[in-house]
């Protein structure tokens, strides 16, 4: 009698602790942050619909928790992604992108839908009926396409007569980026990796410095070594009469730097984007690319070390070679 | 016995085979080296899914910049075909995939023009080489700061 006594008081001691801490943790964490809906997304209702039901609980201002959402300590973990997810991309904060960014980023919702990398596997555990399926795939990329050519760069046409440039000027100094990445012209000399182009109407040479391309040539870039430097030039499309493109008027040059240690936060990357014939670096603070570059290459390019553009496996050596014969 | 040692033996065939396979069939990823030339200039063509990278000596830049319709002595300009692909990490752009072609052209000391076309596709293509050359000195330099 005396022996079961004195084995319960523990447990109950314990749960009562628990209790305690539990109720504690509730008291401390704090709700999070109410933000007003100050432009919502505008898009087709059946888009609208696939987009509130999967994505709006952390991509917007409109928040449909369930209540062990609310519960510490699983709602610090919840907030913390909320914050970081509308940093990211904010469906009740539209009307502050531009036409072309939304372009933007309906493509990259297309992809993170496609790949599967969104809604986040841990999300739909818990939240089931957010789930995406094959139709609302199609659903999201038929929307998606018609907006290719809208509020985009739009193609130049040449009609008949040469466009002349006129002479570039030469910033004085090589511009900075806030993260310390400097603009240079070193990249002229090094070899070109691949070309791509994107549905914004542009055409894109991607060059690479000679330990990226080694790292490509003896497929070594699980992780990428440090110093790899790859620099993407952007220039608007240009059509000839004869319907051929050209690349027409500079946009930018993006510079992405590797760097394990330098570069924690964004994959062992550093990225730079240098605008304009004034080569303006892109980004607020030093860590602008947390917010925005490495969301889209964290999860679609995982595969080839967080590039987009790594050459494709599809070539062989024989035929290289003989190609390549005098 | 004799049954069993045959199976083995074409299972280890197999084997091999597909151990020969697992190495990509031999595909690598290419990035062209132009050796001492460099890029001036780009294309796209959305009929034949194809891009082009141009590059040259500096005798060719200067050529291409002055818009000449005949290349300076000493110039050598290599045009580099691929055929692009959906990129396969990301609906709504383009890669390079496949070397199509490389054409070369070239100018002596006395200016005079020789051009020569490797292709991968189709061996007995006819081109005609002064339309070629003309469209190879169509080209400018991209334009960037």
């Amino acid at each position: 009698m005396n022996t079961e006594k004195k084995k319960r008081n523990p447990i109950a001691i314990i749960f009562l602790a628990i209790l305690g801490i539990f109720g504690g943790l509730q008291l401390l964490s704090q709700p999070l942050e109410g933000k007003p809906v100050t432009g919502k997304i505008e898009a087709p209702r059946e888009v609208i619909a696939i987009l509130e039901n999967s994505c709006f609980n952390c991509h917007s201002n409109q928040q449909n928790l369930s209540w062990y959402d609310k519960l510490a300590p699983v709602s610090w973990a919840v907030n913390k992604d909320i914050k970081r997810a509308r940093e990211v991309l904010n469906f009740s904060e539209w009307e502050k992108l531009s036409p072309a960014e939304h372009q933007g980023k309906m493509f990259a919702i297309l992809n993170m839908m496609q790949s599967g990398k969104m809604p986040l596997h841990e999300y739909t555990l818990l939240h089931p009926s957010s789930k995406i399926s094959q139709k609302d795939i199609e659903t999201i990329k038929k929307y998606t396409l018609s907006l290719s050519g809208t509020g985009t760069l739009t193609k130049d046409k040449n009609t008949g007569q040469e466009i002349k440039e006129a002479p570039q000027p030469i910033p004085s100094k090589n511009p900075v980026s806030p993260n310390g990445i400097q603009y240079n012209d070193d990249f002229k000399n090094w070899k070109v990796i691949s070309m791509s182009t994107l549905f914004d109407h542009s055409i894109r040479v991607i060059y690479g410095n000679p330990t990226a391309v080694k790292a490509i040539e003896t497929e070594n870039f699980h992780p990428w070594p440090d110093g790899s430097i790859v620099v993407k030039s952007v220039w608007k499309q240009q059509e000839l009469p004869d319907g051929e493109i050209r690349a027409g008027k500079f946009i930018n040059a993006q510079f992405m730097v590797k760097d394990a240690k330098k570069y924690k936060d964004t994959e062992g990357w550093g990225f730079a984007k240098f605008s304009g014939d004034d080569l303006h670096p892109t980004g607020k603070s030093a860590s602008f690319a947390k917010e925005s570059c490495i969301a889209c290459h964290r999860q679609l390019a995982e595969k080839t070390g967080y590039l987009f553009d790594v050459p494709m496996k599809i070539n062989t050596q024989r035929l290289i070679q003989n190609l390549q014969k005098k | 016995m004799k049954n069993t040692l045959a199976i083995l033996l074409t299972g280890f065939i197999l084997l091999i085979s597909c151990n020969k396979e697992n190495k990509d069939n031999g595909l690598v990823r290419v990035v062209f080296d132009p050796g001492h030339l460099k890029f001036i200039s780009t294309s796209l063509n959305t009929k034949k899914e194809t891009m082009s990278a141009l590059y040259g000596n500096s005798k060719a830049l200067e050529s291409l910049s002055k818009e000449n319709s005949q290349p300076e002595p000493g110039t050598v300009i290599k045009l580099v075909t691929w055929r692009y692909h959906e990129n396969p990490q990301y609906t709504g752009g383009t890669i390079t995939g496949e070397l199509v072609s490389i054409e070369t052209l070239q100018s002596d000391e006395k200016g005079s023009v020789s051009y020569e076309m490797k292709n991968t596709e189709s061996n007995n293509l006819s081109v005609n080489k002064e339309e070629r050359i003309q469209y190879l000195m169509s080209y400018h330099p991209v334009s960037r700061p």
